[in-house]
């Protein structure tokens, strides 16, 4: 492996894309999105071409030098299957939300700008394993985000883009605590996650420590009591930035819980985990319940995100193999298919002025296709088998039963109430009748590319699970770390 | 003795405030531009002899500290004279600007009581001068909190000074180690005597005021050039070995300026006023990392106020530009409406607030390391208290910045500050992606 710079082009192509969007309205008309699907694009052919090369065992790619080494930091950056997958992800992501947000007039370039600003920090976060950096981009992925909320939202934007960053910038701190720590307690400074893993931390500070990593990473995933952000702030975003914050932000709070207790605190880490347990077995019937009383479509899809990823940290706090993987497997189809749910609800909101789920329906005369699109989304938010969605959690239930059966039937009932909601949310939309939905125009042909997109992700990685698991190994194995709960 | 080079940029700067001063009844516009060379040309012989090798006087150092201290407080001198609007019927203010740079220059350099008692007067007396240049009210009113209680804290100063020499027979700063009662009190009183120019509670009262009701310049220059030369001061008074009330009274102040200052910063709703309470929070992080005696604490405090010295400017800066009256709401739209200005004013609250990508981020690293390092857990759990509300009550503000107006009115931009804009903005961001950058020139200055 040569000294190349793959991994830092997927940080730096979206981020140097986002400054020329920001410039690009004066070369001509819509200059600024075709910059900024072409900044995306070219980065993920660079992203999939380096899926062939011959990587290092462990790692596909691993980059490495100094940033500013008087402060002990270095740029390092390493790529597994875990962070490849996600880095899919969100590349794609960036693309739908570019696409989706065509018609916004109002700043574009500030708003292309943003979106792949959001896109290149949350690379940084899934690449990054010098530990400063991290938390580099872990912050740094909270500014465009919120200028997406509080520029281009709805309603009161200002008041849920302040929350927004208010919560995560202050869980953040605890983060950057426990990093700074870290740096300044070695023999030498130094941030480099594979070295500090290495160290033995008295088994009391690593709770501590972890507390910290772990603050920063249940307000974005985010799990009750730690959610309030995030109802008002999916719900007054734009769709592009609903889809992000579902699709990326969301993730990157789980990928740090996967990725980063287990290594540098194991300990700490089993002693935490039934916690972790008991907090995702409660949001994940909290968010689901929450989601079956809500009117407004997106509220209902953003409490049903709250569910999913409880159940994404009910399988990385299982620390067998089975919820581990399912976890994995998880964060990328709920990345799929919540997006997707945003951008058809953002659609109709754009059509008919209301996300209220009483005044909606009729999709299946007026607007087939719009029907049809909700109809395979539903399906993979219910878990229905064929769709990823349903292989991650079966996974996740399949490995709570190894580690205590009242968290797996826990997840089971969750699983009954998204039946629940989803068929409330399919009905009222798709079936029924609705005056607002008489004159429906139906999904155009730039619409249906990203929806086609994420159904074909969503349901290629379900029936084709291999594929996904297979590049998700080597990142669960390395987070394997059985805890028995009494 | 200090060679001739060493003392061009001094006399630079007192030639041309005497030159500035004769200037200023007749031409005024010619006094604002010889302020403005002599910074240009002092700033420009300190950072030629960055790198020369140390000499010592009696009274002053002509170290890499004092050079560096020193090309920042002109540069942030330089930068408060960019947006010193011509107040009214006075018209001193370049010149009165040029002498606080002065006493700035000779406070960092200052290494002997008569040095750093001339240094700080001289800052404070022409500050007091430059807060009255517009005669109104509210002017008079900082004006006059200040010189009360900066002659109290003089006279603080002062009588540290008198006693320490009771107790140690010098007048010489590095003489002044020890211990005993009576060094222990000339420690206290030396401490509360700084603590009013660096705005530490309790000394800190004249801030808001300062900062609302004093031209902006002038409260840029009190906030970002005179806190430089302060801190050096600090660091070179905490080198010194004094009693150990002076690090528990400086981080018992920090730590209650950090509290106190980010509390009332949290509900003002004037951009002038939660900038001045908010300066009273970041002039505690650095006395809290200094008084818990990590030995990296200089280096981060070095760091940290000269980065926090152009993301001030550039707040500043937009203040004016806005009128001192200016409330949270006047914000609104301000990136549409003046893009320059809003960006400017936006990329520095996002500074102050410690977020990436910003030499703010940076600085927090650099002070919560030090105190990290020094195990002062309940100094660290106030900073990190303190940086949760910072978050709150400046983002508060950005998020207005941006909202969306109908028909922004564009209005123009005087060049001098689109220029400080410009340029504090561009280094806010550089130190936000290469912070080596200063911290190794605040390192090798610190030695």
């Amino acid at each position: 492996m040569g000294y190349d710079m793959e991994l830092t082009a997927l940080i730096l192509l979206p981020f140097f894309g986002g400054i020329a969007a920001l410039f690009a309205g004066r070369w001509g008309r819509d200059a600024e999105r075709w910059v900024a699907i072409l900044a995306l694009g070219l980065a993920l052919l660079i992203l999939i071409s380096s899926f062939f090369s011959t990587g290092d065992g462990r790692w596909i790619a691993l980059e490495r030098y100094d940033w500013a080494p008087s402060l002990g930091v270095q740029v390092i950056l390493a790529m597994d299957g875990l962070s490849g997958a996600l880095l899919v992800v969100s590349l794609a992501l960036g693309i739908v939300s570019v696409v989706v947000s065509w018609k916004i007039t109002e700043y574009p370039g500030l708003l292309n700008a943003a979106l792949l600003w959001t896109v290149a920090a949350s690379n940084g976060v899934f690449l990054s394993f010098d530990l400063l950096v991290f938390a580099f981009f872990w912050e740094l992925m909270l500014v465009p985000a919120f200028l997406l909320i509080s520029v281009w939202g709805h309603g009161d934007r200002e008041a849920a883009a302040l929350k927004f960053l208010v919560f995560n910038a202050v869980a953040g701190l605890g983060l950057l605590a426990a990093v700074f720590y870290l740096g300044a307690t070695g023999d030498r400074v130094t941030f480099d996650a594979f070295e500090v893993a290495e160290r033995q931390i008295p088994h009391g500070v690593q709770v501590l420590l972890l507390l910290g990593f772990a603050g920063a990473f249940l307000v974005k995933l985010p799990v009750p009591p730690l959610h309030a952000w995030l109802p008002d702030a999916h719900t007054q975003a734009p769709t592009a930035g609903s889809i992000l914050l579902a699709g990326l932000l969301l993730k990157t709070g789980a990928y740090g819980l996967f990725r980063f207790p287990p290594m540098l605190f194991p300990e700490g880490f089993a002693t935490l985990a039934p916690f972790g347990l008991a907090l995702g077995a409660f949001g994940s019937i909290y968010g689901a319940l929450l989601a079956c009383g809500q009117t407004d479509a997106k509220r209902l899809v953003a409490y049903t995100s709250v569910a999913h990823m409880s159940i994404v940290l009910m399988g990385i706090c299982g620390g067998v193999y089975f919820s581990l993987m399912g976890a994995g497997v998880e964060m990328v189809a709920h990345a799929f298919s919540a997006s997707a749910l945003f951008l058809l609800i953002g659609a109709l909101y754009d059509r008919t002025g209301t996300r209220d789920l009483r005044e909606l329906g009729g999709l299946q005369q007026n607007a087939p296709r719009f029907a049809a699109a909700f109809a395979v989304f539903f399906s993979a938010a219910l878990a229905m088998p064929g769709t990823a969605n349903f292989l991650g959690e079966a996974l996740v239930i399949t490995g709570m039963f190894q580690v205590n059966w009242i968290f797996a039937s826990i997840t089971l009932i969750s699983l009954v109430v998204s039946v629940v909601y989803a068929t409330r949310l399919f009905k009222r939309v798709v079936f029924g009748k609705s005056r607002r939905t008489e004159a429906l125009e139906d999904l155009t042909l730039r619409e249906m590319g990203p929806i086609v997109l994420l159904a074909v992700a969503t349901l290629l990685f379900g029936m084709l699970p291999q594929m996904l698991m297979g590049a998700l190994e080597g990142a669960v194995e390395a987070a394997l770390t059985p805890v028995t709960v009494p | 003795m200090p060679s001739f080079p060493a003392l061009v940029p001094v006399i630079l700067l007192g030639v041309g405030a005497v030159a500035a001063m004769l200037a200023a009844p007749r031409l005024p516009g010619l006094s604002r531009w010889i302020a403005g060379t002599a910074l240009v040309c002092a700033s420009v012989a300190l950072a030629l002899r960055l790198g020369a090798p140390a000499s010592l006087s009696e009274l002053l150092a002509d170290d890499r500290l004092a050079r560096l201290a020193g090309l920042g407080i002109c540069l942030a001198g330089l930068g408060s004279l960019a947006f010193l609007r011509p107040a009214g019927p006075s018209k001193e203010g370049p010149a009165l600007l040029l002498l606080a740079t002065l006493g700035g220059t000779v406070l960092a350099g200052a290494i002997h009581a008569a040095s750093l008692f001339l240094g700080l007067e001289l800052i404070t007396l022409a500050l007091v001068a430059l807060f009255v240049l517009p005669l109104d009210r509210p002017a008079l009113e900082a004006g006059y909190k200040f010189l009360i209680l900066g002659a109290a804290a003089a006279a603080t100063l002062l009588m540290g000074l008198a006693l320490a020499h009771a107790a140690t027979g010098s007048l010489a700063l590095a003489a002044l180690g020890g211990e005993g009662v009576l060094l222990a009190l000339a420690a206290a009183l030396l401490l509360a005597g700084l603590a009013f120019k660096f705005a530490l509670v309790p000394f800190h009262m004249w801030t808001p005021d300062a900062f609302t009701g004093a031209p902006g310049a002038a409260a840029a220059f009190a906030g970002a050039a005179s806190k430089i030369a302060v801190v050096v001061a600090l660091i070179r008074l905490d080198a010194v070995g004094l009693p150990e009330v002076w690090a528990l009274g400086l981080a018992a102040f920090g730590g209650a300026s950090m509290l106190l200052g980010n509390i009332a910063a949290l509900r003002q709703d004037s951009l002038a006023r939660m900038l001045g309470y908010s300066s009273v929070a970041h002039a505690g992080y650095i006395a809290a990392a200094l008084g818990a005696g990590a030995a990296s604490a200089p280096a981060a405090a070095g760091f940290y106020i000269l980065a926090y010295a152009p993301a001030l400017l550039a707040a500043l800066c937009v203040a004016t530009l806005l009128g001192r009256e200016t409330r949270i709401g006047d914000l609104r739209g301000l990136v549409w409406s003046r893009p320059l200005a809003g960006a400017a004013l936006a990329v520095a609250l996002v500074s102050l607030a410690g977020l990436p990508v910003s030499a703010g981020f940076f600085g927090k690293y650099a002070i919560f390391s030090a105190l990290i390092e020094a195990r002062a857990w309940l100094l660290l759990g106030l900073a990190l208290l303190g940086s949760a509300l910072g978050a709150y009550y400046y983002l508060r503000f950005v998020a207005l910045i941006f909202r969306r107006v109908e028909a922004p009115a564009h209005a123009p931009l005087r060049w001098t500050d689109g220029l400080l804009l410009a340029l504090a903005t561009g280094v806010t961001l550089l130190l936000g992606v290469r912070p080596d950058l200063l911290l190794d020139l605040v390192r090798t200055a610190l030695g």
